[in-house]
């Protein structure tokens, strides 16, 4: 008995030690990181000539309803892990530019045609060579599927061989964001002849041109990923064999990066960087990226008094970006409108008309009641949002009520057939052309939003528009215009970016890192990172 | 009932002379007395107010150090301390309630009606707790009244088992036996004879309980379906400490102490009563 006593009067002793004599941690961030001059917070070591194996630590893992098939995949998530096997046409460079990939050169005959010029040896992971075929077939699959990121391609008229080697897609009206969106993992080149004869099924399994070939995957525990021989570029792949790890817990994610049983990991916790100083040969950066948090406002429930457009308008002009990106997100992140706030062309948050309006509409806001507002648990930093935006409404006489749901329960209250939420928080992947995401706030083409948005004609006119513009500046001038029709519609409100941090071990990998991702890929440039303790 | 109260002052003078004892009551006695001071005297400042900057270690403006988003630990964690302790506590009593009548019925009538009341009670305790608790939470939504049924529903089935098997073995007695042959009906035997009787193990098991509810708490609130934000419980204090174990651990630290002394506390207290309703066991903890 005695003994229990001295135990548990030494912990709470050294407890409270621990307590007191605790360096300072994290501190505020006036603003994220800029970005540096060459677009990249790292560069792989190209003096490191070893090849050995690499183990990568993610908080949660591909699902999709549509299984291992990237054209159906909606979730940067399975973007990222499909990247490794899959590869689209063209490419995104460092500052948001499109580069080739599996297409070696392009020309732009007119506005609306586009003849890709296929890149020579390049091989699926059974070893067949890429065709023209596979890559019409692909983007008419895509086309033809009912997947979300289609309504991204455009208004594509055909994809057709036009030679040996080469491809034309034509469009029935110039689109900007064309190349943009061939840039993503769901617009992959698919084998189509190991499709069509039915000796894969694409949803099961991957094969693709990438770098990398699944070995085996366990769901929601791990991948095993080996090096494609057939690769072009196989030679220089120096990860041999690629396991990911998924671990959910932020804290084990962080403990692995300690001890190094992981070499990388991504980390949803923006004061991880902080929680990283001081230990040895571990570096943490945050990427800035094009994603943003978003407030949903259902609108489309009659008895919910954010039907009334002049309600909903009045909550947004009682929220404060800018204090939810330093509270929140410790500054990591940066007020944004539809068009991400990091992306040329983009909009300017604080010229929105919520932004530069007076006050908030009392009358309306007393309409408002108490507001149910739902949030994923999945990622601490939608928690501290809604807990900003609490407070900022509350402020505004608004009474709002946090509920937190596990990811699964908040997609079926949020995306299901019959929303049940009143306000809700999520994010999108920006991507790299100003007006792509905006797609999602047209209900009719983006299908997910269906349920919980109402069809802005005006609205859609704007979208449309700001793909079919040039860049210059009428399309600047669209662009502003869609952000304050978004703005004051105050249907689905964009918030604040959303950085990305990860951390690696600097004794076990030299990584390739952007300084800024608009697919929310992760792992883009794995492929060349190096390794300084492999052989 | 007069019974039970002298058992009860014979366990406690019985104990008097045990520090540890004393030591649990005076912990148990200063969470709440804490909790109260903060709920009724706002010591500390507002729970969800911003008071500083992020991740501050603590210091003269923010005792316990402050949050993620800038808000003083110290309020936080006197509403989570009795945020947690009012839910466990109040889920407890109603355990007690359904517990010792289910058992006090189960125990005298014996037969189906036993083998019926125990069965339920062997399916629910077949499944963990926490999954149990989930289970709840998916049906009825996150929040407290979840964090409450939840952890009814978790304790509900040992409990009543044992004052089942306490009530059995009093209703085997020569009172009983003669109570009921000279006609008393059986409410009034199960509450004037078997009930006072059964009372210590009721005692015992409600501490086992409180501990087990506290905990139960924790894991929901961790989990998401507990407290909601921006209300603070322990279990929730400690999800959000967790990501800061490393670089702000007072944020982990402070909840986490308070959680296990609360337990032992309470643990300690629980195998008091033991000692004095059921001496033939040996002490748990020692």
């Amino acid at each position: 008995m005695r003994r229990s006593a001295i135990i548990v009067g030494c912990s709470v002793a050294l407890s409270a030690a621990v307590t007191s004599c605790s360096a300072p941690a994290a501190t505020d961030t006036a603003a994220g990181q800029k970005a540096p001059k060459s677009g990249y917070l790292a560069t792989s070591d190209a003096s490191f000539k070893g090849s050995g194996p690499l183990t990568v630590q993610l908080d949660y893992d591909t699902v999709e309803a549509g299984g291992l098939d990237p054209q159906t995949a909606a979730t940067a998530r399975s973007w990222s892990i499909e990247s490794l096997v899959y590869e689209p046409l063209v490419t995104i460079g460092p500052k948001f530019e499109v580069e080739p990939l599996l297409a070696s050169s392009w020309k732009q005959p007119s506005a609306t045609e586009y003849v890709f010029t296929l890149r020579k040896g390049v091989k699926f992971g059974n070893g067949r060579a890429l065709t023209t075929a596979d890559v019409v077939g692909s983007l008419q699959r895509l086309l033809k599927s009912k997947a979300a990121y289609a309504a991204q391609l455009g208004p594509v008229k055909s994809v057709t061989a036009s030679g040996p080697d080469q491809v034309t897609v034509r469009l029935t009206k110039a689109y900007t964001p064309f190349l943009a969106a061939l840039a993503n993992t769901p617009a992959a080149i698919l084998p189509m002849k190991e499709i069509d004869d039915g000796s894969l099924d694409i949803k099961k399994e991957m094969l693709g041109t990438g770098p990398f070939v699944v070995k085996d995957h366990k769901q929601d525990q791990y991948w095993n990923f080996t090096r494609n021989t057939s690769y072009r570029d196989a030679e220089n792949v120096r990860i041999s064999d690629l396991k990911i790890e998924i671990v959910p817990q932020e804290a084990a994610r962080l403990a692995a990066l300690r001890n190094g049983s992981a070499a990388f990991v991504n980390f949803n916790n923006i004061d991880s960087m902080d929680q990283l100083t001081g230990t040895r040969d571990a570096e943490a950066v945050s990427q800035t990226n094009s994603d943003f948090y978003y407030l949903i406002q259902n609108s489309k429930n009659p008895d919910s008094p954010l039907a009334d457009q002049k309600v909903r308008f009045a909550l947004n002009s009682a929220l404060n970006r800018k204090e939810i990106a330093s509270v929140a997100l410790g500054g990591q992140g940066r007020p944004t409108g539809v068009t991400p706030s990091v992306l040329p062309g983009a909009c300017d948050p604080a010229k929105l008309p919520a932004a530069t309006a007076r006050s908030a509409d009392p009358a309306a806001l007393k309409k408002a009641g108490t507001l149910r507002l739902a949030v994923y648990t999945s990622e601490p930093a939608v928690g501290q949002i809604a807990q900003v935006i609490q407070q900022q409404l509350a402020k505004a006489g608004v009474t709002v009520k946090i509920e937190k749901y596990d990811d699964t329960t908040f997609n079926s209250k949020v995306f299901g057939a019959k929303p049940d939420f009143d306000l809700a928080i999520g994010w999108f992947a920006g991507y790299v052309d100003a007006s792509m995401v905006s797609r999602w706030w047209n209900p009719v083409q983006a299908g997910f939003s269906s349920t919980f948005l109402n069809d802005d004609k005006t609205l859609d006119a704007l979208i449309d528009d700001a793909g079919s513009e040039p860049a210059g500046a009428d399309r600047t001038k669209t662009l502003a215009e869609l952000c304050a029709r978004v703005d004051s519609g105050a249907q689905m409100l964009p918030l604040v970016t959303r950085p990305s941090v990860v951390g690696y071990r600097t004794d076990r990998v030299s990584p390739t890192l952007r300084a800024a991702e608009g697919y929310g890929n992760i792992l883009r440039d794995i492929a060349h990172y190096t390794l300084p303790d492999a052989k | 009932m007069k019974a039970t109260a002298v058992r009860v002052r014979r366990a406690l003078a019985m104990r008097s002379g045990d520090g540890l004892l004393r030591g649990a009551v005076w912990v148990l006695l200063a969470l709440v007395l804490a909790t109260l001071v903060g709920q009724l005297t706002g010591a500390g400042g507002r729970p969800d107010a911003i008071v500083g900057p992020r991740l501050q270690p603590p210091g003269s403006g923010w005792l316990l150090g402050t949050d993620n988003l800038g808000r003083s630990l110290l309020p936080r964690l006197l509403q989570g301390i009795g945020t947690t302790l009012l839910l466990s506590t109040l889920a407890v009593a109603c355990t007690a309630v359904i517990s010792t009548a289910l058992g006090v019925v189960a125990g005298y009538r014996g037969g189906r009606t036993a083998e019926l009341i125990l069965r339920i009670g062997d399916v629910l305790y077949s499944f963990p707790a926490i999954v149990l608790a989930v289970l709840v939470a998916a049906v009825l939504g996150p929040g407290r009244t979840t964090a409450l049924a939840a952890i009814v529903l978790v304790t509900v089935p040992l409990m009543t088992r044992m004052v089942g098997v306490a009530a059995r073995a009093v209703a085997r007695r020569e009172f009983v036996t003669a109570a009921r042959i000279s006609g008393v009906s059986a409410p009034t035997i199960m509450l004037r004879h078997i009930l006072p009787n059964v009372a210590g193990t009721v005692a015992v098991q409600g501490t086992y309980a409180l501990s087990v509810g506290i905990l139960v708490e924790g894991g929901l609130s961790f989990l998401g379906y507990g407290v909601q934000l921006p209300d603070a419980s322990l279990g929730l204090l400690i999800q959000e400490g967790g990501l800061y174990m490393v670089g702000a651990p007072w944020l982990i630290v402070a909840p986490g102490v308070v959680l296990v002394a609360a337990i032992m506390a309470i643990n300690l207290v629980g195998d008091s009563l033991r000692d004095r309703f059921e001496p033939r066991e040996t002490r748990s903890l020692v």
